[in-house]
């Protein structure tokens, strides 16, 4: 049986089957349960700033916590529990504020297992909003997961839908080691019909979820949308398109990027990052690498320009990675 | 006195093996034999073994880049970490962390750890762990005065604080943040005072001195492990030896530190209590001495002897990846 | 000084050199054209190279034992016996081609292979390297294909991996009709062959309204002649009708209908006059024997414009020489057609435009007696706007078993502007012989 959730439904059935399943589930977070005391009348839980968990704490009231705004300290004590029996999926409540806590996870979290000879599991799962599309402006819009994703010792996923979301969440939280799971923000109101039930989606698994032959769109999290809107223009054209969605930034699925290469001989990668140092050029990297000789055309990247996220709306659309440029892109390499 | 023979041999056992174990590692490092940064625990002895005393493996310990002694002083193999230092296969890290990465998470040892304040958030989750599955356990920080300037310290015991956590803060102020005396870092006398700032309650306990560590370190972690809340426990003490092996130590006064190392050391501190009090003979802690010597020689020689990793090791542990059952 | 060449051929698509065995002929012997004049060996055969002219065996460059790169000047036929022949300046200008395949295309020289024109280098190309997809270069080197012989449709000129492939298929449809000829054939259809014969500045493609039609009961042969499409284009002085007959004839096993149109209906009439017994049915659409001043004019426009402007504007030249106004007055097939002639400039390099022009020169007038001769069923085609071919009326009058039929509001271009007239036409004419 399926309904119809959006993806931040979908997180919250997610959390809610986790919690249910295993006891050493606990939430934390600034506002995961949302707004201190919550016996009054007139007051209720606000359940995350954008709502994500709302009803958790009702359901689990010991294991929602909300945390002082403290994310170095949070995401510490996440990683501290995470070692002495817990499993804590800790909310970061932008993907920004990752500068106030990087050490919990590039050099605790992420370092415990290789340093301590393999003696120890670090089952942590850091939740966390990424992505422009809201004009939350430059502080509250980038998408970091170029960065985690460059640690070793830890995962990072971005679930693009919400079957892939509740799906990646349950496999993140169920995975002895510490994964990123990031909530891109314009794909967070999406809607699908997503099956009830517990279900994992594997981490490290793209899907490939248009088939055609002329040239490989490869997207994560908010692009996918836009590659497969962009295939449906090239359609008309005559061009068919393969639209790849990673789901999984580390690991990253090489094969079915390679794969894809070797079928059309044109990959264009959407990625909402800012250019420099970014998954899209790591894929870029990867097809010249291991794909040279399929290439028929060179890899296009397109990615946020290396800028900050600007506030005004128009700027923001530019910043954006769009239809039209994925189109434009596709055009141009005939 | 109303400690137990047991107990002060136990005791004495523990903190003559830490002084044996670091002043062996000195050594090593200075002729070459060992690389890396080694901080060692010289002249603190007594805050290690006062506070695990009262520890047991269902207790949580973080520590920080000056760990040799709270890992002794918590159980953890003495020749496993002396294989680990000397980098070998059969290190208790499998020779991949280092000095200041050696943990045993069975027996509560959540780790050295190379980053300033960073246990004291860990220890802060332990505790967390700990109250959530009602263990009884408790957790304690080990920390430095440094740290303490920590945004990290400030946020975990505030966090410990409202949630009445069962976690013991042992800040060992030992005079110096790395190469930087604590006066010209910290503005108050007793960092303790800081706990005022999250209602916690404090103590403060002469370093250098055994027994008031253990009375104290005692009254905190009951406090603790009775849930009443956590504790900032400060512990004045002095660091013998330098920030790190090779420190040239000159920024601080030469005059100073033989002051204190022939006048506050407390080993031979306790030795005189304990033998004044008639509670043990010199004669017995000289044995300790040998056979505790005669067990770190043992130590590190199977060190030396022991086969490096396999390189196929440089790749492995990076994640779990065993099937889940 | 006029002699002829005897270089080592191409047989073949893969032969890249071959041994010298023997010369049958001793110095001064005199030389029939057609006769075994050289022996050489490659990898696969032996095979005896006939002369392409008559006179006298002159001179040996390379001697039995030596292997040489095809195209290389193997020996030498003078005209006569007692004219000067100095060998070094005959094969300094003979001198062997760069590479044994075709120079890079550009709109002088070479041959275009793809479907879409060849572009221009842009000035993305820095180091004067054309680029090529690594896809592109993986295939060539899996068929043996020299990836720098081949023309490049992606941007900037890069040769793309359905370059390759193109000119891989295009290659097979190359067949050998004398010794270092090849010429492209595409063939299409079940049946009766039909040898197909496009006109000057034209390719195959000129047929391509009538082999969808006519390959369902046929066989169809359609030839590009030497210098056009991927047909060897030998360096010679000009293309001779006579020649091209010869090559024609080469591809045709049994009695065949033949169509050709204008300059291709020229070479049929040469097949008609020296292969007869290769021949069921004639069909010659706005055929001339005598090229009249308008045609040579416009011929000579066409070489001009093809060397130094863009295929573009050669179409928009053509268009109104070669359609009458029903076409040009149809906005959506007048567009539509000037596309596909600017498409088929692109395979007609004006290298290869002047030596027809040259050989149409020579040829034009000397056959007019001759046509009484044939015997074999012709139709000819004829266009009532034709500006380019007045004499065609005339033509079926002069040969006995012949017919004609005009379509009346169609230009030169007949086989296009009334494709559907044509097609029928050549129908009924073949369904009769």
């Amino acid at each position: 049986m399926s309904r119809e959730l959006s993806l931040g439904q979908a997180v919250n059935e997610a959390l809610q089957i986790a919690m249910e399943t295993d006891p050493d589930v606990i939430l934390m977070g600034e506002d995961v349960a949302g707004g201190g005391d919550r016996t009054g009348d007139d007051v209720d839980e606000m359940g995350g700033v954008l709502g994500t968990t709302r009803g958790l704490v009702k359901a689990f009231p010991d294991r929602v916590l909300d945390t002082p705004i403290s994310e170095m300290g949070i995401l510490g004590a996440a990683v501290g529990a995470a070692i002495t029996g817990m499993r804590p999926v800790v909310e970061l409540m932008f993907m920004d504020f990752i500068g106030t806590c990087l050490d919990p996870l590039l050099n605790q979290a992420a370092k415990f297992r290789y340093m301590f000879g393999g003696k120890v599991r670090v089952p942590l799962t850091v939740r966390t909003v990424t992505g422009a599309g809201m004009q939350a402006a430059a502080q509250h819009s980038q998408s970091l997961y170029w960065l985690t994703a460059g640690i070793p010792g830890l995962k990072t996923v971005i679930p693009s839908n919400p079957i892939d979301a509740k799906g990646l969440l349950l496999a993140a939280i169920r995975d002895d080691n510490p994964v990123v799971f990031c909530e891109a923000k314009m794909v967070l109101g999406s809607i699908a019909e997503v099956p009830a039930g517990d279900y994992e989606i594997p981490i490290g698994e793209a899907a490939l979820v248009r088939e055609g032959g002329d040239v490989s769109l490869i997207g994560m999290g908010a692009t996918v949308p836009m590659c497969r809107s962009a295939a449906e223009q090239l359609a008309r054209d005559g061009i068919q398109a393969d639209v790849l969605d990673l789901r999984s930034i580390q690991p990253l699925d090489e094969e079915a990027i390679l794969a894809t290469l070797e079928k059309t001989g044109s990959v264009v990668v959407v990625d909402e990052a800012t250019p420099r140092s970014s998954v899209a050029s790591d894929i870029a990297a990867l097809c010249v690498d291991r794909g040279f000789d399929f290439l028929n055309t060179p890899v296009k990247r397109i990615s946020a320009p290396h800028c900050p996220v600007p506030f005004s709306r128009p700027l923001e659309q530019a910043y954006i990675p769009s239809i039209d440029r994925i189109v434009e892109t596709v055009r141009g390499l005939a | 006195m109303e400690l137990d023979r047991e107990l002060l041999i136990g005791a004495y056992r523990k903190m003559r093996t830490i002084r044996a174990f670091e002043e062996k590692l000195g050594e090593l490092v200075t002729t070459g034999k060992l690389g890396g940064f080694m901080h060692l625990y010289v002249g603190e002895e007594a805050v290690a073994v006062g506070v695990c005393s009262h520890l047991d493996d269902g207790d949580a310990v973080a520590s920080t880049h000056r760990g040799h002694g709270h890992c002794i002083a918590k159980g953890v193999d003495v020749a496993g970490m002396m294989a680990e230092l000397f980098g070998r296969a059969t290190g208790l890290c499998k020779g991949k962390g280092g000095s200041m990465h050696i943990a045993d998470v069975e027996k509560g040892m959540l780790g050295a750890n190379g980053i300033v304040g960073a246990g004291i958030p860990l220890a802060t989750g332990a505790a967390l762990s700990a109250k959530l599955k009602r263990t009884g356990g408790v957790s304690v920080a080990f920390f430095g005065d440094g740290a303490s300037n920590q945004g990290a310290f400030h946020e975990s015991l505030n966090m410990a604080a409202i949630w009445k956590l069962p976690a013991v803060y042992v800040v060992e102020n030992n005079g110096f943040g790395e190469f930087t005396p604590t006066e010209f870092v910290v503005p108050v006398k007793d960092i303790a005072v800081r706990a005022a700032s999250f209602g916690m309650k404090s103590l403060i306990a002469d370093g250098m001195d055994f027994f008031d560590v253990y009375a104290k370190a005692g009254e905190a972690i009951a406090f603790a492990r009775s849930g009443e809340g956590p504790v900032l426990l400060e512990c004045k003490t002095y660091r013998f030896a330098g920030h790190f092996v090779g420190d040239p130590l000159v920024y601080r006064s030469k005059q100073e530190a033989e002051e204190w190392i022939q006048t506050r050391d407390p080993l031979p501190l306790f030795e005189a209590r304990v033998t004044e009090a008639g509670l043990v003979e010199a004669d017995e802690l000289r044995e300790i001495d040998r056979e505790v010597a005669l067990k770190l020689a043992a130590a590190a020689q199977a060190a030396d002897e022991a086969p490096f990793p396999d390189l196929a090791e440089l790749t492995t542990d990076v994640y779990f990846e065993e099937p889940r059952s | 000084m006029a002699a002829t060449v005897i270089a080592m051929p191409r047989l073949g698509m893969t032969m890249e050199e071959g041994t010298v065995v023997e010369w049958p002929l001793p110095i001064g012997a005199p030389v029939s054209k057609g006769q075994t004049v050289l022996v050489i060996e490659t990898e696969k055969t032996e095979a005896e190279i006939e002369a392409t002219a008559s006179g006298v065996f002159r001179h040996i460059y390379v001697e039995p034992g030596e292997t040489v790169a095809c195209g290389t000047l193997c020996g030498a036929i003078s005209d006569t016996a007692d004219e000067a022949f100095d060998a070094d300046a005959f094969a300094a200008a003979h001198a062997p081609p760069e590479s044994a395949h075709p120079k890079v295309p550009t709109f002088e020289t070479g041959a275009g292979a793809s479907a879409k024109a060849a572009a221009p280098l842009s000035d993305d190309d820095r180091s004067g390297k054309r680029p090529v997809a690594p896809a592109a270069r993986a295939l060539a080197r899996e068929l043996e294909l020299d990836v720098d012989a081949i023309p490049g449709s992606g941007p900037g000129g890069r040769v793309t991996k359905q370059d390759v492939a193109a000119h891989a298929a295009a290659r097979e449809r190359l067949v050998s009709v004398a010794p270092g000829i090849a010429l492209e054939v595409l063939r299409a259809g079940d049946g009766d062959p039909v040898l197909l014969m496009p006109g000057f500045g034209a390719d195959a493609s000129a047929f391509a309204p009538q082999s969808a039609e006519l390959s369902v009961d046929y066989s169809l042969i359609a030839v590009n002649p030497r210098g056009v499409g991927l047909s060897d284009a030998p360096d010679q002085q000009r293309y001779e009708i006579p020649q091209a007959a010869h090559d024609a004839a080469a591809l045709l096993d049994r009695p065949s209908h033949v169509i050709g149109a204008s300059l291709g209906a020229a070479v049929a009439l040469e097949l008609a006059l020296q292969h007869a017994d290769k021949i069921r049915s004639l069909t010659l659409i706005t055929p001339f024997v005598r090229a009249s001043p308008r045609l040579l004019a416009v011929i000579e426009a066409w070489c001009r414009i093809a060397e130094r402007d863009d295929p573009k504007t050669l179409a928009a030249f053509l268009a109104p020489w070669l359609f009458g106004d029903g076409l040009l007055a149809d906005e959506v097939a007048r567009r539509r057609t000037l596309q596909g002639l600017a498409a088929m400039s692109a395979r007609t390099p004006a290298a290869g435009l002047r030596r027809w022009a040259a050989g149409i020169a020579v040829w034009s007038g000397t056959r007019e007696d001759s046509l009484a001769t044939i015997r074999i069923p012709t139709l000819c085609i004829v266009a009532g706007r034709d500006l380019l071919t007045p004499d065609s009326t005339r033509i079926a009058a002069a040969i006995p078993d012949s017919r004609t039929q005009e379509i009346a509001d169609a230009g030169h271009g007949v086989t296009i502007e009334a494709a559907d007239a044509v097609t029928a036409a050549i129908r009924a004419h073949l369904n009769r012989s």
